[in-house]
């Protein structure tokens, strides 16, 4: 019977293509748009990722990293006098201007890190020493912006490279390392300097504190830890974990608040962006066509078949074997259109990947859930096709 | 069965196989990318020595504080005899200003002596003269023989005289009162160490003008063989502070560097914080309360005045009424 059902499926090979077609740009479509979006929503907690703090404290009404509110220096000491806090160190993160030799001027996310610690320092560095940074006017640079702040971006060998200089609001500013950092929602490199030097490169203002960053001490989680600082401070304390639920959640009259850090600040950019809309539309609309498209064909597939279907009914076949012959072919159309959707999304992915650009980040909820769409649209159109059999009269075989 | 369409059949089942194979791939390769998971700092920072304790920052600085030695008058330095890290005993000579348009001064006032006491002997000739032609007259014993006029005037004669030589006598006195003022005024351009210490900084050079701003003091004087941390705490912890709490001071930088501190004193005046994080502007953010512990100088490490520490400061459990 399994054998037949293939039989069929294969039988045609215009019928096949289109089946798989529908399927295949259904699941690159879900896949591919859904990962976009997660690698964007990513992007705008890459600072959270490359100044890996267990615990961020901000100010009271912060909902976002890209978004805060400094706070006064002698906040730091305030943190560090909570018995849950192991340490707590100065960070500084802002957008600042980078000039060229050429004159030209690049946008840059500026970190200032305790110079004593250098807690919130890059995690992998790929050239360069780390403890440099204590050196006057230097700085630690990406990957990124050793194309980005070279002169030709085009031609490698006109990378910047260590000992290379530029300004910063016309200071200088010398590299000292390259390190790997995830790049910003913003499009600029991540350039690493001490706290104090931080301060120097940017126009001053009266508070210029962006956020504590802590540790619990041993045996107290990052969630208690927070939770102590906020209560001791009356500072907002993050945990930074990952999106994802928390049990420091919690509804208020102003709406949710957030325990994490990541999680706050993604739903802040699906509250307040349009991203969001821009890409759910387009994943919607890729379940859409590819439930038209594939009910539609396994549909007139089905029609097409529908004597060979008849003459086994009439020969006695039951209706329920017809039923797992025509689900059963309708699973293995959806198992290949998937398996050829993420053939494609791999290309996508690898090139996007290794380019760094654009945005792509693949939760393994998104291959699982798409296969469940797809099957969802195929068992959609098995129905059909069911349906349209269970009313065939196996008779009418004879009558033409 | 056509060539195509088994190609189409199989291939389009291993494409599909490969596809699946392919993303567990890509989700490996960015699963790679991923950056480290948060975790503690390259340089971890000192373990704090209380469970309950209030953070501060202090600054390193000589027992007693740091004497800013200022000059009296703004004027040319001539002479600094002695040199950063000399060690002084109280009194001994810091710094000495040009002197020269006194010593000018003291030349006129010591000729000026030189005629008072001209001129006292000249009053003073004059006076015996005076008397003598006096005691010639008294002598006469017929007094018929001198005229009471004469004799009554010669007597006025030798008290003006006499109050002639008192003159120059207080003329005399009065240049040399001068002359005493020059040397106490040229004594007080000498700038004398005030206490036993160490130079800790020197600004003024010989050849330099010297001023009276107490911001830029000619040079630092200080008792470095015991150093006291100014430690300053957020007004908001304030509450926590009280006298003879331990404490424990990390120099900045060096976590493994750990000192003991003895409470000396709170200040008791709240002042505006000075930023110590070498902002190019002052930036006053708060007020803190500062507290002043001391500590005996270890032999190693070598410690420096101004240099920051980050001072831990036991308090009682905050949740928990002091």
């Amino acid at each position: 019977m399994i054998r037949l059902a293939l039989k069929m499926l294969f039988g045609d090979n215009a019928k096949y293509l289109m089946l798989v077609a529908g399927l295949f740009f259904a699941t690159f479509l879900i896949v591919q748009q859904a990962s976009v979006f997660c690698g964007l929503m990513r992007w705008t907690t890459s600072t959270l990722k490359n100044v890996a703090a267990p615990i961020y404290v901000v100010e009271e009404r912060v909902e976002q990293v890209n978004e805060t509110n400094p706070m006064r220096d002698t906040d730091v000491a305030r943190v560090r006098s909570v018995a849950a806090v192991r340490w707590a160190m100065p960070l500084f993160s802002g957008l600042q201007r980078v000039r060229l030799a050429d004159g030209s001027f690049k946008t840059i996310q500026l970190l200032g890190i305790d110079s004593a610690s250098l807690a919130g320092a890059p995690g992998r560095m790929i050239e360069g020493n780390l403890e440099d940074l204590r050196l006057p006017n230097t700085v630690v640079i990406d990957e990124l912006a050793t194309t980005r702040l070279s002169s030709d971006p085009s031609d490698p060998s006109k990378k910047v490279k260590i000992g290379d200089q530029f300004e910063i609001n016309d200071v200088e500013a010398r590299v000292v390392g390259i390190c790997e950092a995830l790049r910003s929602f913003t499009g600029g490199p991540y350039i690493w300097t001490t706290y104090e030097r931080a301060l120097l490169y940017t126009p001053g203002a009266r508070k210029m504190l962006t956020a504590v960053i802590a540790a619990p001490v041993e045996g107290m989680t990052a969630n208690q830890a927070a939770d102590e600082i906020e209560k001791a401070t009356g500072l907002r304390a993050f945990v930074n974990e990952g999106f994802g639920s928390n049990p420091r959640d919690r509804m208020t009259a102003k709406g949710e608040h957030y325990g994490d850090f990541n999680t706050s600040t993604i739903w802040w950019y699906v509250k307040n962006t349009g991203i969001p809309i821009s890409f759910g539309t387009t994943v919607v609309i890729g379940f859409i066509v590819g439930v038209a498209i594939s009910c539609q064909t396994f549909y007139a597939f089905v029609l097409d078949n529908l004597k060979h279907l008849g003459a086994l009914k009439a020969m006695g076949m039951s209706n329920f074997r017809l039923s797992i012959m025509l689900v059963f072919q309708a699973f293995t159309v959806g198992l290949i259109g998937f398996g050829l959707g993420l053939l494609a999304t791999s290309g996508f992915a690898l090139g996007a990947i290794n380019n760094g650009q654009p945005p792509f980040y693949m939760q393994w909820q998104i291959p699982i859930g798409a296969f469940v769409a797809i099957q969802v649209i195929c068992m959609l159109a098995a129905l059909m096709g069911i349906i349209r059999l269970s009313l065939y009269e196996p008779a009418m075989v004879f009558r033409a | 069965m056509s060539i195509f369409s088994l190609i189409l059949r199989y291939g389009s089942i291993a494409a599909a196989i490969f596809g699946v194979v392919a993303i567990i791939f890509v989700h490996q390769t960015q699963a790679e990318k991923q950056m480290p998971a948060p975790g503690n700092p390259p340089i971890m920072p000192p373990q704090k020595p209380f469970v309950e304790s209030v953070a501060a920052t202090g600054i390193l600085e000589s027992l007693s504080e740091n004497v800013a030695i200022g000059v009296p008058i703004p004027g040319l330095v001539a002479e600094v005899p002695v040199k950063v890290n000399d060690k002084v005993k109280k009194n001994q000579v810091l710094l000495k200003l040009d002197d020269r348009d006194l010593r000018a001064e003291e030349l006129s006032v010591q000729a000026q002596q030189e005629i008072s006491k001209a001129q006292i002997k000249v009053s003073e000739a004059q006076l015996a003269k005076l008397r003598s032609q006096l005691e010639r007259l008294t002598s006469v014993t017929d007094s018929r023989a001198v005229s009471r006029d004469e004799l009554e005037n010669r007597k006025q004669d030798v008290a003006v005289a006499e109050a002639q030589v008192a003159a120059a006598k207080a003329q005399l006195a009065a240049a040399e009162a001068s002359l005493k003022r020059i040397s106490l005024l040229i004594e007080r351009l000498t700038v004398y160490a005030p206490q036993d210490g160490t130079i800790l900084q020197v600004t003024a050079h010989a050849g330099e003008y010297a001023a009276t701003s107490p911001k830029s003091p000619a040079m630092i004087l200080g008792d470095i063989d015991r150093l006291q941390v100014r430690a300053d705490i957020d007004e908001q912890n304030a509450i926590r502070i009280r006298a003879d709490q331990k404490a424990y001071g990390y120099l900045k930088g060096d976590p493994s560097v750990t000192f003991p501190l003895e409470f000396i004193r709170l200040e008791p005046y709240v002042i505006p914080k000075i930023s110590l994080t070498g902002s190019s502007t002052e930036r006053v953010d708060t007020r803190v309360l500062q507290v002043i512990y001391s500590l005996e100088r270890p032999s190693d490490p070598p410690l420096y005045v101004g240099q920051q520490v980050d001072v831990y400061i036991e308090a009682p459990d905050r949740h928990k009424s002091p």
